[in-house]
């Protein structure tokens, strides 16, 4: 007989969108941020994004290879996510960081957090933020005094050298720097892709329109960590601007927070999520004098679970059970 | 009664090692374990107090009613902390000081308490002197290395000497001792496990029991 009957399970219309092409549409709107950071601070950052994302590659094979799969299984099954990876820790550090940095930071990003978990998608926390973190924690004494980009301000004054302009705003000071300079990055220190803020925004207006993120869940978290940080020095609106486009809150907001894996499910619980976050990164600012975002993250990573847990879709048509009247 | 103090030994230090795979006394284990030396000092002390507890509670087996034998047992053993304590603190200032509170903490070390309840308080004195000792090793075993590498990796040192100034500060928080602790855990178990598969099929080899195909390892 004539094999014309197909049988198979649904779904039987398949969409475009693959993991593979979300992360290579991520990939594409890093790339401006990437370039920006490269202009900034000259080759060793490209050095250093270029190890990073190499050795996120070679840790995923490698795992992969010592579990028992063959090259070219994993490069046909290779979904481009440690590219993301790799890219991320790469940007999240600063070119005053020593050349081995993120080699560690990848493989421990991809091996020890996303692999052992069962890889992709079943990750617990972002593997990019806890690379960074690996790498913040454990080379403290290697690293020196954040570096000027190449280009120093356009409009107006420098900033200080004594202090980062996230250091500054979390203790309740404005920036010297002009707004316009931070939206440039323009003389401000900082990570290799955390500085050029007008880039970072054009990745995300891109995933936007490619529809990979929604973009009200990083502008919920980018507006209240300005609010709470207006809030905590009683109403100084002049912070606003500064405590937003100063150190990793754009980078973070769109390309860390957003990801799919460690999200909510719910609308409802995605906005509690995002809300909680704002909130957090401006409370730990003004509590630890530091850059915080990535831990605050990491932290709201971990509650993922528990807001999934209690935040859940009501099935249509869905009525609560009555209780059961007692007997008599 | 015959003892089988092979077993006895083979119990403490593998096959129910106390923290590697009854993951008992988890506090010291994570807390001590940035040095190695930290870990032989806290394993010799707990190795003390395991061996002393097990005898006196073995000795003490038929007295106790069995309504009131954990408090009685926690007396035995708050007892042995105590002398361990004051032992140290006065000979030894040094491992004193970098043990700190996990020192009187041992009191409520469940490892203690788990020998005594599951061993000490059923078997005889010879058999409970030995298994406080091969429990004590077990755990010391576990905490010199697991110190041992995070001492290496997290301060570039061994037992105090610098070798060399590189190091992943990482391995020296608390989370990195998390994270330690799961590698040797997993690796132990893999371990054990391919040696018991080996010495399984060995003996069926060695019985001749053809009728049955041979099993692959898992």
């Amino acid at each position: 007989m004539e094999n014309k009957l197909i049988y198979s399970s649904s779904p039987h219309i398949k969409a475009q969108r693959t993991t593979r092409r979300i992360m290579i549409d991520v990939c594409i709107a890093l790339l401006p941020a990437t370039i920006m950071g490269i202009i900034y601070f000259g080759l060793y950052a490209l050095l250093l994004v270029a190890l990073s994302v190499a050795f996120a590659v070679i840790g995923e094979y490698l795992y992969l290879l010592i579990a028992g799969k063959t090259f070219k299984e994993i490069t046909d099954r290779f979904d481009f996510s440690s590219v993301v990876t790799g890219l991320l820790i790469g940007l999240t550090i600063g070119t005053n960081y020593p050349f081995y940095t993120p080699i560690f930071g990848s493989l421990f990003a991809v091996v020890a957090v996303k692999m052992l978990f069962g890889g992709t998608g079943k990750n617990v926390v972002n593997p990019a933020i806890a690379g960074r973190v690996f790498i913040f924690i454990s080379f403290q004494w290697a690293v020196g005094a954040w570096l000027f980009p190449a280009i120093g301000s356009v409009f107006g004054q420098t900033a200080e050298t004594s202090a980062t302009a996230v250091v500054n705003v979390s203790q309740g000071i404005i920036p010297k720097l002009s707004v316009l300079d931070m939206l440039l990055g323009t003389g401000m220190q900082g990570c290799i892709g955390e500085t050029c803020k007008l880039a970072l925004l054009a990745g995300g207006i891109y995933l936007a329109i490619r529809r990979v993120i929604n973009i009200m869940y990083p502008f919920i978290y980018i507006a209240l960590a300005g609010i709470t940080t207006v809030l905590i020095f009683g109403f100084d609106f002049a912070l606003f601007l500064p405590s937003i486009l100063s150190g990793g809150l754009i980078l973070g907001a769109i390309f860390m927070a957003t990801d799919y894996t460690t999200t909510p499910n719910t609308t409802l619980g995605n906005t509690v999520y995002f809300v909680f976050l704002g909130v957090l990164t401006a409370v730990l600012r003004y509590a630890t004098n530091m850059e915080t975002v990535s831990f605050a993250i990491l932290l709201m990573n971990l509650t993922v679970p528990l807001i999934d847990k209690f935040i859940l879709n009501k099935p249509f048509g869905y009525k609560k059970p009555q209780k059961a009247k007692e007997a008599k | 009664m015959k003892t089988n103090f092979k077993k006895i030994a083979k119990d403490g230090i593998i096959s129910s090692n106390p923290t590697l795979k009854l993951v008992l006394g988890t506090c010291p284990t994570l807390a001590l374990t940035t040095a190695a030396m930290n870990g032989i000092g806290m394993g010799l002390a707990v190795t003390f107090v395991l061996i002393c507890s097990n005898i006196l509670i073995s000795l003490l087996r038929k007295a106790i009613p069995k309504q009131v034998r954990i408090p009685a047992f926690i007396l035995i053993i708050a007892t042995f902390v105590t002398i361990v304590r004051l032992a140290l603190d006065y000979y030894l200032p040094d491992i004193y000081e970098s043990l700190g509170l996990y020192l009187p903490l041992i009191v409520v070390n469940c490892i203690i308490l788990a020998r005594a309840e599951s061993f000490a308080s059923k078997n005889g004195v010879l058999a409970s002197a030995a298994d406080g000792l091969f429990m004590g090793i077990g755990f010391t075993l576990a905490l010199t290395t697991m110190g041992a590498v995070r001492e290496i990796l997290g301060a570039g040192a061994i037992f105090g000497y610098k070798l060399w100034d590189f190091s992943i500060g990482f391995f020296s928080s608390s989370a990195g001792a998390f994270f330690t602790y799961a590698i040797f855990i997993v690796l132990f178990a893999l371990i054990t496990d391919s040696i018991a598969e080996k010495t399984k099929l060995a003996e069926k080899n060695n019985n001749g029991d053809f009728t049955k195909p041979i099993e692959e390892a898992k």
